[in-house]
């Protein structure tokens, strides 16, 4: 598949399945504020890197690190500490 | 099912369904939609994908995100797919998936980039290449429900031959005052075609648009070097950057 990096830049919204098996409801209509810059938007809007292992979403704004989605064999990990808070 | 009571309801896990296939339409030479019963489908709004996922006869598994071409008032499902080169999933859907072989799916996914008649103001939709997809899916529901939402398309394809549902666009803007489509091809134009020539321009782009005190619902779906020119663009021309949604197509890393 694509080897361009470019080419593995969606958006949020694109990472609603990965994030449905951590959160019950689509979180991708939530509001979500960056730690970094404070700008507030839906997660469907994000930056999403969808890496072999898991996704990182960053803020469009600030290009900070909102949320990262790791699986290993031992289980998933779920961090968002870029993320000041989330509005439903 | 009504588009009210689908898909983003709170608390409904996500699981996998099996989908059938029930037809096959060539849309292009690169482009099969395929049309699917799901069992206990629960609906979907326009602008939604599902994810699929084939595992080989090793166990090896390849999942994908494929958006959902079909209205919610269609009976079956359809997922419209272009045929990607060297990709893994998309050349054996394109070519080896049969009427009645199964395979899994999940969805529908995604309540962000979702447009439904209940939305207020025109609709503004640009499109490259298949990221049509969702985008048919809100012109399908449009259509279906009637509602004379004012609503502009602006398609870039490479060629006339590489135009996805170019005979149902046709026929809804025909008979429909209120949707207007405009093409451009990129790369070749038939003798005396009338449209746009070239990729989308900033010119292209204000000329389809509504006015900016509209309060219009934009959607730019396609390649990601697409998506980025056009929203940039957009913002340049004075949209507010937070009512533009995008969808850019690429792997999902699954």
């Amino acid at each position: 598949m694509a080897e361009n990096i470019s080419d593995l830049v969606l958006d949020g919204n694109a990472a609603a399945g990965c994030l449905h098996e951590i959160f019950a409801s689509d979180i991708t209509i939530a509001q979500i504020q960056c730690d970094a810059c404070a700008s507030a938007r839906p997660v469907g809007s994000l930056r999403l890197y969808a890496i072999s292992m898991g996704a990182v979403l960053r803020c469009p704004h600030c290009d900070g690190v909102m949320m990262r989605v790791v699986n290993t064999p031992h289980g998933r990990w779920f961090e968002m500490s870029g993320t000041r808070c989330l509005k439903f | 099912m009504t588009v009210t009571d689908a898909a983003t309801a709170p608390g409904k896990r996500l699981e996998w369904q099996v989908a059938e296939v029930r037809d096959i339409v060539i849309e292009t030479p690169r482009v099969k939609s395929f049309l699917l019963q799901v069992n206990d489908w629960r609906g979907h709004l326009p602008g939604q994908h599902v994810d699929i996922k084939l595992t080989a006869e090793d166990g090896y598994h390849a999942q994908r995100s494929y958006s959902i071409a079909s209205a919610p008032e269609n009976e079956l499902v359809t997922l419209t797919v272009e045929c990607i080169a060297g990709g893994e999933v998309s050349p054996y859907l394109f070519g080896e998936l049969c009427h009645g072989d199964q395979f899994q799916l999940r969805g529908p996914i995604g309540g962000y980039f979702v447009w439904t008649v209940a939305k207020r103001g025109p609709l503004y939709l640009i499109a490259g290449g298949s990221g049509i997809v969702p985008l048919m899916a809100m012109l399908r529901h449009r259509e279906r429900r009637k509602v004379p939402v004012p609503t502009a398309l602006l398609y870039s394809s490479r060629s006339l031959e590489d135009v996805i549902y170019q005979e149902e666009l046709d026929a809804m803007a025909q008979h429909d005052r209120n949707l207007h489509v405009t093409h451009t091809l990129t790369r070749k134009q038939p003798d005396g075609w009338a449209g746009h020539r070239g990729r989308v321009d900033r010119e292209m782009l204000a000329k389809a648009s509504f006015p900016l005190s509209s309060k219009q619902n934009t959607f730019v779906c396609g390649p990601t070097p697409f998506v980025e020119h056009v929203s940039n663009v957009l913002v340049e021309l004075g949209h507010d950057a937070l009512a533009i949604r995008t969808e850019r197509f690429g792997p999902t890393g699954e």
